[in-house]
């Protein structure tokens, strides 16, 4: 069974943002609201030291699929609508979800609120209750009267919400969520389960993303990981685990330096 | 919606069929995933090539289309110069594409008063009423003698641009087709041109080079060669040294080895000083530059050096050079002034002497688009030949040539009047005697795009009574922006093609929607990077949204059949005989038809014979609608080595030259000085006074060589103590990503601001003098006006410095875009904050070199 984790080579990054906006074209999140992201990919940024010797790191995060997921402990539902699958990915099950947010409450990388707690992100988003899913394309404001369109006309127009809808299908969790139900990065199994790699990965325009199966010895992963010492997020105000310290056992690693600076 | 069918199959027969409402459907031979995987999987679609338009990177991209919907962006496989990947901005278009704000149908202007924050009051209309408003207005100057006030605004273009910017225009009868590139680089290109006698972007070996040094610009964020600089950069730190020139520290600067915060401005006495270093410590690439005869280094910092004891080889004037203004800049001057301490200047000197020839010094914006900035570009450009890394492995490159047709001739089309008014002076003032613009050597050679504000204003040389823009936003786009208000208000008519209702179509009389780059259009763009040059194709890949036409070709014949209408057929007869399909010969008999074959023409060579002796392969057009992009064989190292610098050409008994004089690498400019001398003669007066009109301080034959010039600054620095630093979005695609939502969700990749803000970036020991903290409110301001904004404290601006992003403080353009739409603005524009000027050499729009300065008061 491969256990599926990500190295992130952050000498490579220069956090662009191509990732988390590849993300958002691939699996059709919504925009920020009310406190969720919806960005299944994110950033963690941090500023050091002063001028002219400061120092800026740039740290693209997600789902850390943990093996030890607490998410996955919180779910309330039986069987679980967050749960493990046999390759190690954190799965979300869109039909089982109630929508209590105790994964929300007890992911150590998640909020319920960011605008609240002031988190610099959350793996975990909420899709409220009763709430229209992409308000945005639900709009019928027009700038120009009979002359410009609206939110509402073109996605009417195109055919889909999001206009830029990817369709996928996947039996747990569908390409554009309903309200009431939580969601978050599932490391695109649809994809990956076809062979592909998540649309992070291949996006990356620095091939600082790598995704593979860390039980295999030969794959670039496990290479990596051998290679370099690796960090692991500890929650999501950018602490890292100590060495020998396990936290929630996540499985997406960070190697090297964003400034290569002494 | 009108239905195109006919045309979209024939079009796309390969690509993707439309059913018969015209919205495309699954065609049969779609191919996605197909979901093996326990019925998991991508739903089926198709990747189809095209070109991203948002920057000039412009990288061959392909778009995966289901259901008739553009759904994600990739790199083009084919690239040689993207790999297969795009930078953020791809992802971003798709939100351009369905911009819930898009013009629909033409529409027209119903209040006469034009302001800003005025509602023009616009109704829709048909394409026939707009296409007749436009051809009467311009039959009418043509009638009354006066075609030259028809004006023809280019910003952003693709190639097809010559249709409606050359040959529309000359054979209408206008000198007037205005183009924006001197808004954004050319001064950079000056510096460039006046050494090494071309009048172009560079290209850059990064790969193979052991040092690199990022000079005013931030190549894996901005600039140019975005995605192939992303690709390398994590590699190029192991291989070589990274050392940045920038105030700010931007993106690359935050991963380099070296970061040098030069003070705005100072790039001159920076580029001068490295020069003495790599001199006096006989650093220079003998293969290059050459040598003393005896072999012994008489660079020494104060001391002038006989000519004769040189024996140079690819270049000219390095000894004049050294004895006009090198040998006095010394680090110790220099870091007086610069800012950079005396130790990292000769370390960084040292560090790119001893890495010759394989160095590349990558010349931005930053270092060139200054009151005084044609200089500084010229310095910074010429370390490459001092180092010999200039078409060698590893430095800075010219590019491979590209399969492609160029314009064709126009004279049999130019009646009476196209050959009178054409010829008359532009309304730009180029060539004016402040105004050298010396593209490639020629007085007034070079568009001045921002001074036709002005010279609209003053009406001098005469007033511009009607013009047509497209794919620009000249009054959000410009510094000194507010001129541009007051120049649109009063122009008679204007005819705006847009996709949105931008700040200048707030002025528009007719407004004519446009079919969306990347997505909608046919079009093609010629570019190089990484070795490689492209001819990438731009094909709709999607049935348009709306009721939308081709701006570039198709609304140019559809004014031409309105012109034939009207009795004046001469452009319905160029565009006809000359733009036939090169596969059929058939000449276009809509304009749809004409924007397809068009394309064909130009691009032509690219997918035949011709092509594959240049580069790749393309087996007919539609291998080439599959690829979507051609690449030339890499560009030969040394090309111009051995004289070729410069080519006299003779045409009609005269001999004129194309690159330097001397046909050599050029540090004493004899190609500059012989187009000051000319533009002096034409004005009847000498260089220096020439130079003094142009606000440049130097004299005699500093002139002629790469030299410091002290910057000039607007707001003297007691009532302005701060030095504002402009800087761009990696999120903005040029000016047209600002509707979008994932612009402000993802603002913090541009390091130091915050999403969702437009904030002012100070350092925090500036802000504690102030008083104030990170969200606190202030008032800033320039010669140009008061502005309020938040501050953000961030270690990566210089003490006396402050930085803001460009790219928000729209009043138009869309509901995101503004506060509230068509009155307040979202954020403030860079472009009101700093005042017009011009780099007068080259007539570039000046935007660096810390020309503005800043009050700052606690709100």
């Amino acid at each position: 069974m491969p256990k599926y984790g990500m190295v992130i080579d952050l000498q490579k990054c220069v956090g662009c943002g191509a990732c988390a906006l590849a993300c958002k074209t691939e699996n059709n999140t919504q925009d920020r609201a009310d406190g969720q992201t919806f960005n299944w990919a994110d950033f963690l940024m941090k500023a050091e030291g002063k001028f002219p010797d400061a120092k800026f790191t740039v740290r693209p995060v997600l789902c850390n699929h943990c093996t030890n997921a607490p998410c996955v402990e919180a779910c309330p539902v039986t069987p679980k609508a967050m749960f493990k699958t046999a390759d190690g990915i954190t799965m979300h099950s869109d039909a089982r979800c109630i929508g209590c947010q105790n994964c929300q409450r007890a992911c150590p990388y998640s909020t319920t609120d960011v605008e609240k707690d002031q988190a610099a992100y959350s793996v975990l988003s909420f899709n409220a209750h009763g709430g229209t899913v992409h308000p945005f394309y639900h709009d019928k404001t027009e700038v120009v009267p009979g002359c410009t369109s609206s939110g509402a006309e073109i996605a009417q127009k195109a055919g889909d919400t999001p206009p830029h809808r990817t369709l996928y299908k996947h039996p747990e969790y569908e390409s554009v969520r309903r309200s009431g139900i939580s969601e978050k990065c599932i490391f695109c199994e649809h994809r990956v389960k076809n062979g592909e790699k998540p649309n992070c990965v291949v996006a990356c325009p620095a091939s600082a993303r790598v995704f593979g199966d860390q039980n295999d010895p030969n794959s670039e992963i496990s290479q990596l990981l051998k290679k370099h010492k690796a960090v692991q997020l500890k929650n999501n105000k950018g602490d890292l685990l100590k060495a020998g310290e396990k936290g929630t056992q996540p499985n997406v690693y960070y190697i090297r330096s964003f400034s290569v600076r002494k | 919606m009108r239905i195109r069918r006919r045309d979209f199959l024939k079009a796309g027969a390969a690509l993707g069929a439309v059913a018969a409402t015209g919205m495309p459907t699954l065609n049969a031979f779609a191919a996605g995933s197909d979901q093996k995987a326990g019925g998991m999987g991508t739903e089926p679609g198709k990747w189809i090539a095209s070109t991203c338009q948002g920057c000039t990177t412009w990288c061959p991209v392909e778009i995966f289309v289901q259901n008739g919907r553009a759904v994600k962006v990739k790199g083009n496989q084919y690239s040689k110069q993207n790999d297969g990947y795009v930078c953020p901005r791809g992802h971003m278009s798709l939100q351009q594409l369905y911009d819930p704000d898009r013009v629909k149908v033409p529409m027209k202007r119903t209040n006469p008063v034009k302001g800003r924050g005025v509602d023009p009051k616009f109704v829709p209309i048909t394409w026939d009423e707009a296409l007749n408003t436009v051809a009467d207005k311009m039959m009418e100057l043509r009638k009354n003698n006066e075609s030259e006030k028809y004006m023809l605004l280019r910003g952003r273009y693709s190639y097809m641009r010559d249709v409606i910017y050359d040959v529309m225009t000359k054979v209408y009868g206008s000198p007037n087709n205005i183009s924006h590139s001197s808004l954004c680089a050319e001064a950079e290109n000056f510096g460039a041109y006046y050494t090494e006698g071309m009048w172009g972007y560079r290209d850059y070996d990064v790969s193979n080079s052991k040092y690199v040094v990022i000079w005013g610009c931030d190549p894996t964020n901005s600039n140019r060669l975005v995605p192939a600089m992303i690709k390398r950069f994590g590699d190029v730190l192991d291989t070589a040294t990274v050392a940045v020139v920038d105030p700010r520290m931007q993106t690359t600067a935050t991963k380099a080895q070296e970061w040098l915060p030069i003070i705005p401005g100072q790039d001159g006495a920076l580029a001068t000083a490295l020069a003495h270093v790599i001199l006096t410590e006989g650093l220079w690439s003998r293969e290059f530059v050459g040598d003393f005869k005896d072999g012994k280094n008489l660079f020494k910092a104060g001391q002038t050096v006989d000519e004769a004891a040189f024996d140079e080889k690819e270049t000219h004037g390095i000894v004049k050079w050294w004895n006009i203004e090198l040998k006095d800049r010394t680090p110790d001057w220099a870091a007086k002034i610069t800012g950079i301490s005396k130790e990292q200047i000769i370390r960084v000197a040292k560090g790119m002497g001893k890495a010759a020839p394989h160095v590349v010094v990558w010349m931005g914006p930053g270092a060139a688009m200054h009151v005084r900035g044609g200089y500084s570009a010229m310095a910074v450009n010429a370390l490459n030949g001092l180092l010999g890394s200039i078409d060698n492995v590893g430095g800075t490159l010219a590019g491979a040539k590209q399969a492609a047709n160029s314009i064709p001739k126009l004279d049999k089309y130019l009646d009476e009047v196209a050959q009178k008014h054409g010829k008359m002076k532009k309304i730009d003032q180029r060539g004016t005697k402040a105004l050298p613009s010396l593209n490639e050597g020629k007085s007034g050679g070079g568009s001045i795009a921002n001074n036709v504000a002005t010279a609209m204003l003053a009406k001098d040389p005469y007033d511009i009574k009607m013009a047509i823009g497209y794919m620009n936003n000249f009054t959000f786009s410009c510094t000194g922006a507010q001129r541009w208000e007051k120049a649109m208000e009063q122009l008679p008519f204007y005819v705006h093609i847009t996709t949105n209702v931008s700040e200048m179509t707030q002025y528009a009389d007719i407004v004519l929607p446009a079919r969306i780059t990347m997505f909608e259009k046919w079009a093609y763009v010629k570019q190089k990077q990484n070795r490689y040059a492209h001819v990438s194709l731009i094909q709709p890949v999607v049935e348009p949204m709306w009721d939308v036409r081709h701006d570039e070709t198709e609304i140019p014949f559809l004014i031409a059949e309105k012109l034939k209408e009207r009795g004046f057929s001469n452009l319905h007869e160029c565009l006809v005989n000359e733009y036939k399909d090169p596969e059929t010969g058939l000449p276009a008999r809509t304009g749809e038809e004409f924007a397809l074959y068009s394309v064909k023409y130009y691009t032509h060579p690219a997918w035949s014979e011709k092509g594959a002796t240049m580069g790749d392969r393309i087996n007919g057009w539609e291998d080439y609608r599959q690829r979507g992009v051609w690449n030339s064989n890499p560009y030969k190292y040394k090309s111009r080595w051995g004289g070729k610098f410069g080519k006299d050409e003779e045409t009609d008994g005269k001999t004129t030259t194309k690159g330097t004089v001397s046909h050599k690498f050029e540090f004493y400019s004899e190609t500059l000085k012989k187009a000051l001398t000319g533009h002096a003669e034409k004005h009847k007066t000498d260089v220096d006074d020439i130079l003094k009109a142009c606000n440049y301080t130097a004299k005699g034959e500093l002139a002629f060589v790469p030299h410091y010039e002290p910057p000039f600054r607007y707001g003297d620095e007691k009532e302005y103590p701060f030095t504002f630093i402009d800087y761009k979005s990696r999120l903005n695609r040029e000016g047209r990503s600002q509707n979008s939502p994932w612009y402000y969700e993802f603002h913090k990749v541009d390091f130091g601001d915050e999403s969702h803000e437009d904030m002012l970036q100070i350092n925090p020991s500036d802000a504690s003098k102030l008083g104030v903290k990170t969200g606190d409110m202030v008032k800033i301001t320039t010669v140009t006006g008061s502005y309020m904004l938040k501050v953000k404290l961030w270690e990566g601006v210089r003490p006396g410095t402050v930085a803001k992003c460009y790219g928000q403080g729209h009043w138009a353009y869309g509901k995101v875009a503004s506060k509230e739409f068509g009155k307040t603005p979202r954020g403030v524009n860079n472009n009101e904050i700093m005042p017009f000027d011009t780099e007068r050499l080259s007539g570039a729009n000046v935007r660096n070199g810390g020309f503005t300065g800043v009050k700052i008061e606690k709100a």
